[in-house]
C-alpha cells in the first residue's frame, strides 16, 4: 500500500497516494484536473497547458499539475477565478482551429475536448478569420485513419511509438498552426500495437479504420473481458449491441487497465479477435448433415457414449477452469481418458517480449494446475484405442493437417462441441454448438501465472451453452459453476477465500506451489 | 561614452587571426587563470556583477554556482549564439572581430565550472560567422590553447560549434539543449534547470556570448575594474546594436546607465532626416516599446528599463520615426513570433496565429472595435501560460502598441459602432 499525504484542494484537506502528481493523485479522489497531453503510460508533456493550476507556496504562479508531484500540505488551486480563466482560455485556444463537426465526428462521445467544452468553456467562438486548414481522412497505417484538423497535438500517439513500440514511426513536423503529426514519407505506423493510439487519441483525431462510424458509442454495451488471443490474458472491454431485430454483436475489444498483466494496452491482433466472436459460428447442432434440435442432438451424443467401450476426450486449452475440471469429471466418471493437446496453438518465435505470447491460448496453464496430460504422443496413442473421440472445442486442424486427421480418426466417431463451423466440424458426426468466450463466465490462469475471471458478456440469440455447462448435460458428477468453483478449490488453495465471480479484479498471483504443474 | 572593453580591438585588421589576436592580448590572462583556483574565479565573476547578457540579465556567477557538486557527471557549457531575435546583431561582431575573445572566456567559464566540452550554438544562417570562428578555434588548438592540455596545463577543453538550422526558439536555454541532442528543437518544462540536468542530462552552463566575451577583461583587470563601468546594479558595458531611424546606424559598446535619448542623439545622431521620434524599442523586438515621453527618463540598464515597464534584452534598439505605422509594425512582429512559435504548446501555437490574423483583418479594412479589444485580450490570455516565453516575447510588446497607440488601430477600423465605441472607452 502506497503511503498517503494530506494536502489541500481548493482549501478542502485531500488525502492522497504518494509519489504521483497532482492530476493522478487528485484524480483517484475524484477531483479531475482537466488535460489532454498527460497520460500515466507516457508519462508527461506539459504541451497542452489545460493542468495549469495554482499553487500557494510562493512557486510560480502557474504549474503544469501533470508535472508536480503531490506533496504534503501543498494547497492547490483550482477554483480560483485566474484558474478557470486559464481554462476556459486554453479550451477556446484549442478550438479556434478545430473543426466543429462533432454531430458527424466518429470520436463523438468520448471526446475530451468536447467534455472539457462542456465543463471549462460553454462558450460560443469568437473566431471571425479564417481557420487553419490541414489534411483529412489520411491513412497512417495499421488500420489508423488520422484527421489533421482535429489534432491537438498532444502526442500522445508520437510518444507511444517512441516509448511503448519503440518504432518511432510518428513526429510532429513544421511549427506554429502549421504543426501536424506525420510519419516520415513511404513509413506509415507498422507495429503490432498501433491501435493503442486510437484508445490514446483524446479526439477524434486518430479513428480506427476498423470501427469507424459502425456504431455510436453511447449505444454500445460494455462488459469486462479477457482476451483468449493469447497466454497473456489481457484485460479488455468488450463493447457490443444489439440491434433490433438483429443478432448481438461485438463491435470492438478495448484494453482495460490491469497493472498487473497488460498495463493500458492490448495488441492489434487481440483487439481484432473480436471478429471471430461474431463471424464463422456455429449456431445449430447437426448430426451428419441433419440439423437437430439442441436436445435430440445431446440424446444423441448420450447414445453414442454409453455405446461406446472405450471414449478419448479432448479440450482446448481455451477452455475455462470451471470447463476443464468439469470435463474432468467427466471423463474420470465414464472412465474415458482426457487431454488437453494443443500444439497447434502455439505459434513458436511470434512473442515479442511485451504483452504478444508464443502460446496462442488463454489457458494452457490451467490444463498444468488439473494434471490434464498435454503430450501429442499420449493424446494419438488414446485416439487409436478409442471408438469415440469427444472433442471440446479443441481446433485439431491446428495440429494436424486434414489427411493426418482423417488418418488419426479412421473409424474413430467424433463428437464436437464447436463454438464455430469450421472443417473440423464438418468432419464430426455431431456437432453441438457452444458459447464463444464472450458469452459465459470462467477463470483462467495466464503465461504469468495470474488467476483473472471474466464474465458473461453476450447473449446471442441461439443461447449456446458453455463447455462445463455442456459437460454437466452429457453427465459430469459437476452440475453447477458453483460445484465446479468448489471442485477447482482442491487444485488451488488460493481460492478458499473466494466465490467464483469474486475475484479481484487485477487478478490473483498464483503461488510457485499452485503453479508447480504450470507447463507453458 | 563609448568604452571600449569588448570592442578593443574590432578596429584592428584580422584581429579574429590567432597571430594578431595574440599581439594584442590575447589568452594572456590564461597565467593569471591557472593561478587561480575554481571557486575563486567564480568570486571574482561574482563580484564584478556581469550579467547574461542574452537579455534576462541574471547574474552569471550565480548561475554558475547553481552547479551541484560531485555529482559524478560531466559538466558542460553552452554558449548561446543563436543570435536570432529582430533588431539584435551584438554577437555577430565578437565572432567575427574577435573569436579569440570568445574561445579564451570559454576556456575561463570552463576553468571555473570544470567543464572539458564546450558548445557554441550559432544561428544557422551565420554563415561566415561560423566560418570564422571555426577558423580560430581550429587555430587554439593548433596553438594549444585547446584540447588536451591547455596552454600547458592540466587541463583539458575541447570546443564544438553547432549549427543551428533556423529557429528562434533555439535561442531559449532548454531548445538550445534540445536541437543540439539531436532533437526537433522545443523548450523543456523548467524545473529541473539546466544547471541540474541539462546537456544530456548533465549539469550545464548557458551563456550569451557576450557574456562570455566579458571574462577576459574581469580576469585580467579585476572585478572593480569592470564595476568601475556602469551601475551599481547593473555593471560593465554592452554592445548596443543601434538600428531604424537613426542617422548613423550601427553597433556601439557603452557603459550601462547612460540615458537613452543622449544616446540616441549622440552615438547614432538622432533620428534620421529630422522626423519626430515615435517611439523606442529599447532592447530588441521582444521589448515592450517607450513612447518618447517616457524615454525621457530611461536609461540603459535593467533597473531603469524594469522601472519603465520595458526590459533590456538584448540592447537592440530601434528608433521608430513618425512615419512609422504601428499597425504594420505589429503585423510585422507577430508574423515573425508566429512563424518561429516551435508549435509545442497550445496557447502559443494557436494563439499566436489568431493574433496574426486578426491584425491583417484589421489592415485591410475589414476589423471591427472588438477586434481590437480581442487583441489586446489575447496578449492576456496567451501570456505567461507556456512552456517557454516565446509568446511573452511577442505579446508583451504587441500589448505595448495596442496601450500606447489604440488610435491608429482604430483608424483602421472603418465602421466602428457606438456601443463597440463605448465598450472600448
Amino acid at each position: 500500500m502506497a503511503d498517503k499525504i494530506k494536502l489541500f484542494v481548493n482549501g478542502v484537506e485531500v488525502e492522497v497516494e504518494a509519489g504521483k502528481n497532482l492530476i493522478d493523485a487528485i484524480g483517484a479522489v475524484g477531483i479531475e484536473i482537466p488535460h489532454f497531453c498527460y497520460h500515466p503510460a507516457l508519462g508527461s508533456d506539459g504541451n497542452c497547458r489545460m493542468c495549469l493550476v495554482g499553487i500557494e507556496d510562493g512557486r510560480p504562479p502557474l504549474v503544469p499539475a501533470c508535472k508536480t508531484p503531490a506533496q504534503a500540505g501543498m494547497k492547490v488551486l483550482l477554483d480560483a477565478a485566474h484558474i478557470k480563466k486559464i481554462q476556459h482560455d486554453v479550451m477556446e485556444l484549442e478550438l479556434i482551429n478545430h473543426p466543429i463537426d462533432c454531430p458527424i465526428c466518429d470520436q463523438a462521445g468520448e471526446c475530451k475536448l468536447q467534455d472539457f467544452y462542456m465543463s471549462y468553456d460553454k462558450q460560443p467562438s469568437r473566431m471571425t478569420v479564417a481557420q487553419v486548414k490541414k489534411g483529412k481522412k489520411l491513412d497512417y497505417g495499421c488500420g489508423i485513419v488520422h484527421d489533421q484538423e482535429r489534432c491537438v497535438l498532444c502526442a500522445r500517439c508520437v510518444r507511444f511509438c517512441r516509448q511503448i513500440t519503440k518504432t518511432g514511426e510518428l513526429g510532429i513536423v513544421n511549427r506554429s498552426d502549421a504543426a501536424q503529426v506525420e510519419f516520415f514519407p513511404g513509413r506509415p505506423i507498422n507495429n503490432r500495437y498501433a491501435q493503442n493510439i486510437v484508445d490514446l487519441c483524446p479526439v477524434g483525431a486518430m479513428t480506427s479504420a476498423d470501427f469507424r462510424f459502425k456504431q455510436r458509442v453511447w449505444f454500445l454495451k460494455r462488459a469486462k473481458g479477457i482476451c483468449h488471443g493469447c497466454a497473456k490474458g489481457c484485460n479488455i472491454t468488450i463493447e457490443h449491441n444489439r440491434e433490433k431485430y438483429q443478432e448481438d454483436r461485438i463491435y470492438r475489444f478495448l484494453p482495460r487497465l490491469n497493472p498487473q498483466v497488460n498495463g493500458y494496452f492490448i495488441c492489434d491482433k487481440g483487439r481484432y479477435s473480436y471478429h471471430k466472436e461474431n463471424e464463422g459460428r456455429l449456431t445449430v447442432a447437426r448430426q451428419g448433415s441433419q440439423v437437430r434440435n439442441q436436445a435430440d442432438a445431446l440424446a444423441a451424443c448420450n447414445q453414442e457414449i454409453s455405446r461406446s467401450p472405450k471414449i478419448a476426450m479432448i479440450l482446448s486449452p481455451n477452455c475455462s477452469l470451471e470447463e476443464m475440471v468439469a470435463v474432468k469429471s467427466l471423463a474420470e466418471k465414464l472412465g474415458a481418458t482426457l487431454s488437453g493437446f494443443s500444439d497447434g496453438y502455439i505459434s513458436a518465435g511470434d512473442g515479442d517480449g511485451y504483452l504478444i505470447q508464443d502460446d496462442k491460448s488463454a489457458n494452457r496453464a490451467g490444463l498444468g494446475i488439473l494434471g490434464i496430460n498435454s503430450n501429442r504422443a499420449v493424446f494419438e496413442k488414446d485416439l487409436g484405442e478409442a471408438q469415440l473421440l469427444v472433442n471440446f472445442n479443441n481446433d485439431l486442424t491446428r495440429s494436424y493437417t486434414e489427411p493426418e486427421l482423417r488418418a488419426l480418426l479412421k473409424d474413430t466417431k467424433m463428437i464436437l462441441a464447436a463454438s464455430h463451423d469450421d472443417g473440423l466440424a464438418a468432419m464430426a458426426a455431431i456437432a453441438i454448438p457452444i458459447a464463444a468466450a464472450s458469452e459465459y463466465s470462467g477463470s483462467l490462469v495466464n503465461c504469468d501465472n495470474i488467476l483473472q475471471s471474466f464474465t458473461k458478456a453476450v447473449s446471442k440469440n441461439h443461447d449456446p451453452v458453455d463447455i462445463g455447462t455442456l459437460a454437466a448435460q452429457l453427465g459430469s458428477p459437476l452440475q453447477t459453476r458453483a460445484e465446479q468453483f468448489s471442485e477447482l478449490r482442491k487444485y488451488l488453495s488460493v481460492l478458499k477465500n473466494f466465490e467464483a465471480d469474486t475475484l479481484p479484479a487485477e487478478g490473483l498471483k498464483l503461488t510457485d506451489n499452485e503453479a508447480t504443474h504450470v507447463t507453458a | 561614452m563609448e568604452v571600449k572593453i569588448l570592442s578593443a580591438k574590432f578596429h584592428i585588421d584580422n584581429a579574429n587571426t590567432l597571430a594578431v589576436a595574440i599581439s594584442h592580448g590575447a589568452y594572456s590572462t590564461l597565467d593569471k587563470l591557472f593561478a587561480m583556483q575554481p571557486a575563486e574565479v567564480i568570486e571574482e565573476v561574482k563580484k564584478s556583477g556581469l550579467r547574461g547578457r542574452g537579455g534576462a540579465g541574471f547574474p552569471a556567477g550565480m548561475k554558475w554556482g547553481f552547479l551541484p557538486k560531485n555529482t559524478g557527471k560531466p559538466v558542460y557549457l553552452a554558449v548561446n549564439s543563436d543570435e536570432s531575435e529582430p533588431a539584435t546583431f551584438k554577437d555577430r561582431y565578437i565572432l567575427v572581430k574577435d573569436p579569440h575573445m570568445l574561445i579564451e572566456g570559454i576556456i575561463i567559464c570552463s576553468y571555473a565550472i570544470d567543464c572539458h566540452d564546450a558548445y557554441i550554438y550559432i544561428r544557422g544562417e551565420y554563415t561566415t560567422q561560423v566560418k570564422i570562428l571555426q577558423a580560430a578555434i581550429d587555430e587554439a588548438y593548433a596553438a594549444g590553447y585547446l584540447g588536451a592540455s591547455i596552454a600547458g596545463r592540466d587541463f583539458k577543453l575541447d570546443v564544438t560549434i553547432h549549427r543551428g538550422a533556423g529557429a528562434y526558439i533555439c535561442g531559449e536555454e532548454t531548445a538550445l539543449l534540445e536541437s543540439i541532442e539531436g532533437q526537433k528543437g522545443q523548450p523543456r518544462s523548467k524545473p529541473p534547470f539546466p544547471a541540474v540536468a541539462g546537456l544530456y542530462g548533465c549539469p550545464t552552463i548557458i551563456n550569451n556570448v557576450q557574456t562570455i566575451a566579458s571574462l577576459p577583461f574581469i580576469i585580467t583587470n579585476g572585478a572593480d575594474a569592470y564595476k568601475a563601468h556602469g551601475t551599481e546594479k547593473s555593471p560593465g558595458t554592452h554592445l548596443f546594436g543601434i538600428s531604424g531611424h537613426v542617422e548613423k546606424p550601427g553597433m556601439y559598446e557603452l557603459p550601462l546607465g547612460l540615458p537613452i535619448l543622449e544616446v540616441i542623439d549622440k552615438m547614432a545622431g538622432g533620428v534620421w532626416k529630422g522626423r519626430k521620434l515615435k517611439g523606442i524599442i529599447p532592447g530588441g523586438s521582444s521589448t515592450p516599446v517607450l513612447l518618447p515621453e517616457e524615454a525621457k527618463d530611461v536609461t540603459l540598464d535593467y533597473e531603469s528599463m524594469a522601472a519603465h515597464k520595458t526590459m533590456f534584452g538584448s540592447g537592440g534598439i530601434v528608433v521608430l520615426d513618425e512615419t512609422v505605422d504601428i499597425v504594420q509594425l505589429v503585423e510585422n512582429l507577430i508574423s515573425f513570433y508566429h512563424h518561429e512559435s516551435c508549435g509545442q504548446c497550445t496557447p502559443c501555437r494557436e494563439g499566436l496565429g489568431w493574433m496574426l490574423k486578426i491584425v491583417q483583418k484589421i489592415l485591410r479594412g475589414e476589423g471591427v472595435i472588438e477586434d481590437v479589444l480581442l487583441l489586446r485580450e489575447l496578449c492576456d490570455n496567451i501570456e505567461m501560460k507556456t512552456v517557454c516565453v516565446l509568446s511573452a516575447a511577442c505579446t508583451m510588446p504587441v500589448r505595448s502598441y495596442l496601450d500606447k497607440f489604440r488610435q491608429e488601430f482604430l483608424a483602421y477600423v472603418p465602421t466602428a459602432s457606438p456601443a463597440a465605441q463605448e465598450k472600448q472607452e
